[in-house]
């Protein structure tokens, strides 16, 4: 506890780990405690029932505090450090030691990482000071206590310097989203949804504790710098760590799927959007769900001691990414189908991660971050001024009515990033996963590539019907059920005032000015990319960064995996100019084909449903996709059902043959007995003190005859020794 | 002396809640215990074997001389922390049941006191028959404790609590007597039943010896603990005890038989330890998921605790025969830890029972509208049980899991005999555990508010938790976050005994791995005899 005052007021505690760490850095710190503050005085604010929007104020303060601090922190970065604010968890014994301080990291990484992390998360808050005013009172504290628990241990996850500290913000992390989601209390789908959540998380999370241990009992130690330390050196050949090393990288896979919503764990998501909307674009798209692809990223040379776990990955993120994008398809409910869209574009990150370009999944994060954040935030406009409605068949031309141009618009760009339109941030980087595809050969990764292209027409499509319907056509709406006192046919839709359009144009600007990152020009040489290239090069994961060379040789010494890169085409094309053009022509169809079914002519849509719902053959295809290919379904009747019951049975069979046929079955043989001594002895405390009496017999009778017994024990136990003997010859024999 | 004071102060207390007015007896009864704990942190401060091997305040006083029982305490620092949770629940217990006990107040309070002692004695015994009596001294006042004060169904739970844990520890009293036969035999006739002499002297019986003695010490412990399959017993004692009783049987007493483990069966039977410990740490597996399935399926909130510390204490055992120095701080920090957030939840249970007269999760549910600030606390705890990482499950869990993660036998310092699989196949307990307390919590604290009728059962008692409640929470709430954030203090703290206790498996664990044919052997024989 001491020491954790002293890092609070910024002293350098004692450093008991060898990495020494500069002073004039340990303000970083802050950063951290900066959301700690936060839910301290909002913790303060609920025990004095404070009846105002000063939890907003203080959220917002503190949060904004910590995004100066990160762009102070990456304004002067120069090469990683490691910050240590206090001891945490030191168990030292005779011959080893396990430390995991409470200690950051900080690398680029860390920093990109941080800067959409903070930045975002403050101005969510700013919207979520208006988005949640009717609150105002009642759950407002409790919400941004919520998003403060978020933020600290989403900081302690990107900032940690070791696996423990990514584990307990993996699990914070979890944790808040759990609170957010199961915002709304007495909402029972709410409840489920949380449970669900973090449930479907803590699977995830066993892996990650699995692995943990694994990478100590390998490499003896959990913190990122030691771990590559023991990888470069002399003593890291092929046959280190055996078995342990092939299964580090699928253990903290099961962790990444679980977080990142990933096949086969992805059912938590979708449900989470009960959550009110501002946690599901803060936590649910832009930042609690990219951890899965951090970890990968941190730990990205552990990925390399593998053949297939890479590929692996890539094809799990293809295969999620196309599942979701068809679910997405055919939902009605606008956010559960930007819900969807985010289970897709993390497919498609961890794609990235899979055909080793850890630079295009952190770019396409990066952009990822901001546009879904403003999809989802318009959304929630919406919500907000039609009284929770989100049924894309009972919304239409938006952007002709007053007051909302500002989403609609908003809307719009972040539908054009997230089609992957020409020149917008997500073209760039989706382009950048799609061409690794087809320049990295792998198995089957050129299907991947295909099929990724064939979802990112899908994507232009869901992403476009979404804005068709609601935002263009002719004026229509009908008010969804949280009417708040008004009745259905003097319902007015409350346009969003300052704070959200203030927050919708910087973020929609953001996701614009995500492109440019881009064409920043590279000062290291041979590398391309722009600016998050130039970040990732400089973290673990540089091996997936375009222009750097993997050294064949030392990778073979090292054991790990050569992946040939820069031998694959596309059609005989340059994979990387060709994409330029193929993702381009795929996304205009697909946003042409919304264009017709969900602007020009509205029924045809609706017929075309009827046509394959009418016919035998094609049924299956609608009904499936709207049932989200009934997975959830499958889950409980092949997992959780059969789990149930299993627990029913034991606690039968605890309660009728361990307790009853055996426990009483045995004690009831006393009872028998002294039935034919003592027939009158029944109740309490007769028992007790027959039992008693018995015990003192026995004593006094193990004492009498103690030489007996022990000379009878003695020639049992003499008997065994000369038994074992024999078998053991037997044994030895064989 | 302290010690004796320390053990001697609530039996006077005890006499004085007899003699007293029922209506100070719970003030005669707080005073004295909170004097315990003030008392057992003074001497924390000064315990001078902080992070050593060695035994503080110890006293000789003679008793049997000719049988070699004496009266001597000492403390470890495993026991002094263990001292510490008893003398820190207590008084907790005795305010915690101020409004909940109305009738034949004198005794029950009394009996609580009583029963400190008893608990207290358990830990500071350096010799073997004083152990043995303060052992089953505890089951006395508790006896009472549920069966005077309990619910419905209180004679049977009592009787059944009060022989099943009875006849297991008579098991352990004859491996004593044994072991001290023997050693008698040894020593010309000249009887002891100092832990350690015995201790030494056990350790260096022949194998199969060992297996018998294991077994008899076990057959106790392991029902107190309790392990697959002797754990029925504890459903029932729990969900009829009365609110103190719950929380100390949960917060002390199951942690008797891991005590019982760590004190005896470690360093008398080395040999044995390492021959069953494959089949113990099976058992351990199975209570854990067995207990939490069936915890999924509970209705009654406190029979579902109660069967989650079946569950928890899987953990512990795991982590107890690791028989490294990780898994074996993490079991004591387990013990604490179990102790204080298991104890909480018991707390928060008897808080909502007081009010609702129903622990049925049918009936009741939705309550974070009415009781927010308990509410609160509810969340938190479960969240601590849960093993969330900056509260203090975490790191016990954490540590026992990895214990036996790493207690393969090609570990280079601790070789062990369980490994990787072992704690991959616990782990699964991580996923079922966050499954049946969230679901409790799901059902009793969120959702549609919905509470039984209770007419004519006015309790005049507030809507949300009254201040004397939240007093008692919140000290147990600080200590699971101190704990969580600063581990490292405590583990730091036992580190010494904790390698004393282990120092000779290595070898005895390699001399067992390097004839593998012959370890199988004797486990099979030893069953069957």
């Amino acid at each position: 506890m001491l020491s954790l005052l002293s890092s609070l007021t910024a002293m350098p505690a004692v450093p008991t780990s060898e990495v020494l760490h500069p002073a004039n850095l340990s303000w970083a710190g802050f950063i951290l405690w900066m959301p700690l503050v936060s839910l301290v005085l909002c913790g303060l604010c609920a025990a004095c029932k404070v009846k105002s929007k000063a939890p907003a104020t203080i959220t917002v303060i503190c949060l904004g505090t910590s995004f100066l601090l990160t762009l102070v922190l990456w304004n002067g970065y120069t090469q990683p450090e490691t910050i240590l604010l206090f001891d945490w968890l030191q168990i030292h014994w005779d011959g080893g030691s396990f430390v995991a301080n409470f200690a950051l990291y900080v690398d680029s990484l860390t920093l990109l990482w941080m800067l959409f992390v903070t930045g975002l998360g403050t101005l969510i808050a700013v919207y979520a000071s208006e988005y949640m005013e009717h609150d105002v009172g009642k759950g407002y504290t409790r919400f941004f206590a919520g998003v403060s628990v978020f933020l600290f241990a989403m900081t302690c996850l990107v900032m940690g310097d070791n696996l423990l500290m990514l584990y307990l913000g993996w699990e914070g992390v979890g944790f808040a989203s759990y609170w957010l989601i199961g915002y709304f209390y007495q909402k029972p789908s709410a409840v489920a949804a949380a449970k669900k959540a973090f449930i479907v998380n803590r699977i995830g999370d066993v892996g990650l504790a699995l692995a943990i241990y694994l990478i100590w009992s390998t490499f003896g130690t959990v913190q990122y710098d030691e771990i590559t330390t023991v990888l470069q050196s002399e003593a890291y050949d092929a046959s280190f760590g055996g078995w342990t090393v092939h299964a580090i990288p699928y253990l903290l896979m099961l962790a990444a799927f679980g977080k990142s919503a990933q096949l086969p764990l992805y059912v938590w998501l979708p449900d989470a959007m009960e959550g009110p909307t501002p946690v599901s674009a803060l936590i649910h798209a832009a930042t609690m769900v990219t951890a899965g692809v951090y970890l990968i990223i941190r730990t990205y040379p552990l990925f390399m001691l593998d053949d297939y776990a890479l590929p692996t990955v890539a094809w799990v993120g293809g295969l999620t990414a196309l599942l979701a994008a068809t679910i997405a398809m055919a939902q009605y409910d606008i956010k559960r189908i930007m819900a969807y869209s985010t289970i897709s574009q993390l497919g498609y990150m961890f794609l990235g991660l899979g055909v080793v370009t850890s630079y295009g999944a952190a770019y396409h994060v990066f952009t990822h971050a901001f546009f879904k954040a403003v999809l989802f935030l318009t959304c929630g406009a919406i919500m907000h001024g039609f009284a929770g409605q989100l049924d894309l068949r009972r919304l239409s031309g938006l952007r002709k009515m007053k007051g909302w141009k500002i989403v609609s618009y908003t809307m719009l760009v972040g539908c054009l990033c997230l089609a992957g339109f020409p020149f917008t941030s997500g073209y760039f980087s989706k382009d950048a996963i799609l061409a690794e595809a087809f320049v990295t050969q792998g198995p089957g990764f050129e299907v991947l590539g295909w099929l990724a292209i064939f979802t990112a027409g899908l994507t232009a499509y869901y992403t476009f019907r979404v804005w068709f319907r609601v935002c263009a056509g002719p004026v229509h709406f009908e008010p969804g059920d949280e009417l708040h006192g008004e009745d259905t046919s003097s319902f007015h839709p409350h346009a969003p005032r300052f704070a959200i359009n203030f927050v919708l144009i910087v973020i929609a600007l953001g996701a614009l000015l995500a492109a440019l990152p881009y064409f920043v020009p590279n000062e290291t040489e041979n590398l391309h990319g722009g600016w998050v290239a130039e970040m990732v090069h400089d973290s673990p994961a540089r091996d997936g960064v375009p222009g750097v060379i993997v050294d064949g040789g030392q990778a073979e010494a090292h054991g790990t995996i050569n992946y040939e890169i820069g031998h694959g085409d596309i059609l005989g094309i340059d994979p990387h100019k060709a994409m330029y053009y193929i993702s381009a022509i795929v996304g205009f169809i697909g946003i042409g084909f919304a264009l017709f079914f969900h602007l020009y002519c509205r029924s045809a849509a609706d017929k075309l449903r009827g046509k394959l719902l009418a016919s035998r053959a094609t049924r299956w295809l609608p009904t499936a996709m709207e049932h989200k290919w009934y997975v959830d379904e499958i889950y409980i009747a092949t997992i959780r059902s059969p789990l149930w019951i299993l627990g029913k049975i034991f606690s039968l069979f605890d309660r009728y043959f361990i307790d009853g046929a055996l426990v009483n079955g045995i004690a009831g043989l006393p009872r028998v007995l002294a039935r034919w001594f003592a027939p009158l002895h029944n109740g309490a405390i007769q028992s007790y003190a027959i039992s008693m009496i018995g015990g003192a017999v026995l004593i006094t009778l193990l004492m009498l005859f103690m030489p007996e017994i022990v000379e009878f024990l003695q020639s049992l136990s003499e008997q065994n020794a000369s038994t074992e003997q024999v078998v053991a010859t037997l044994g030895g024999g064989k | 002396m302290s010690l004796w004071l320390l053990l001697l102060l609530p039996l006077v207390g005890a006499v004085c809640v007899f003699l007293a007015n029922a209506s100070i007896a719970k003030w005669i009864s707080l005073g004295v215990s909170t004097l315990v704990f003030v008392l057992s942190v003074l001497m924390a401060v000064q315990y001078g074997e902080w992070g050593s091997a060695g035994t503080g305040f110890a006293s000789h006083v003679a008793w049997l001389s000719q049988l070699g029982i004496t009266l001597d305490l000492g403390v470890d620092s495993v026991a002094m922390l263990l001292v510490l949770l008893t003398t820190l629940l207590t008084p907790l217990c005795v305010w915690g049941s101020f409004t909940a006990i109305t009738s034949r107040r004198k005794e029950y309070y009394a009996w609580l006191l009583i029963l400190e002692t008893a608990m207290l004695g358990v830990f500071s015994a350096q010799d073997l028959i004083l152990f043995y009596v303060s052992f089953e001294l505890t089951l006395v006042p508790m006896f009472f404790l549920i069966a005077i004060y309990g619910g419905k169904n209180r004679a049977h739970a009592s009787v059944k609590f009060f022989i099943y844990t009875f006849t297991g520890s008579l098991f352990t009293l004859a491996g004593f007597v044994y072991v001290a036969w023997q050693f008698q035999l040894s020593q010309h006739g000249v009887w002891s039943f100092a832990i350690h002499d015995l201790s030494q002297f056990a350790s260096a019986m022949t194998a199969s010896e060992q297996g018998w003695v294991l077994l008899a010490l076990l057959a106790g412990f392991a029902v107190k603990i309790p392990v697959f399959p002797v754990h029925t017993w504890l459903p029932l004692a729990h969900t009829e005890a009365p609110t103190a009783g719950s929380v100390i049987l949960a917060g002390v007493l199951l942690k008797l038989g891991t005590f019982g483990v760590y004190r005896f069966v470690l360093p008398m039977v080395p040999e044995a330890v390492v021959a069953y410990a494959p089949a113990i740490a099976i058992l351990a597996i199975i209570g854990i998921l067995y207990a939490a399935l069936i915890c999924w399926v509970q209705d009654d909130v406190k029979k579902l605790v109660a069967y989650s510390s079946v569950s928890h204490l899987g953990f512990c055992v795991l982590g107890l025969i690791a028989l490294n120095p990780i898994g074996l701080e993490g079991a004591v920090l387990y013990m604490i830890n179990h102790g204080l957030s298991t104890g909480a939840l018991f707390f928060l249970i008897g808080m909502m029972y007081e009010r609702y007269h129903t622990r049925d999760m049918n009936s009741i549910g939705g309550l974070a509208k009415k009781m927010p600030v308990w509410s609160f606390f509810m969340v938190f705890f479960v969240l601590a049980s849960v093993g969330l990482p900056g509260l203090n499950g975490f790191v016990s869990e954490f540590m026992c899991l990895l214990g036996t993660f790493i207690a393969s036998g090609s570990a280079p310092t601790w070789p062990g005999v369980l490994g990787p699989e072992y704690a991959a196949i616990a782990a699964i307990g991580m996923v079922l555990a966050a499954m049946y307390l969230l679901i409790m919590v799901g059902k009793v604290v969120f959702g549609k508010l919905k509470e039984p009728d209770i007419e004519g059962q006015h309790t005049n008692l507030p809507h949300d938790v009254s201040p004397r409640e939240i007093g008692i929470l919140v000290p147990l709430a600080a200590l699971c976050i101190w704990i969580g954030v600063q581990p490292t203090v405590l583990t730091d703290a036992m580190r010494g005994s904790v390698e004393d206790v282990l120092a000779p498996y290595p070898l005895i664990v390699q001399e067992q791995l390097d004839k593998p044919e012959t370890v199988i052997i004797i486990e099979k024989e030893d069953t069957h005899g």
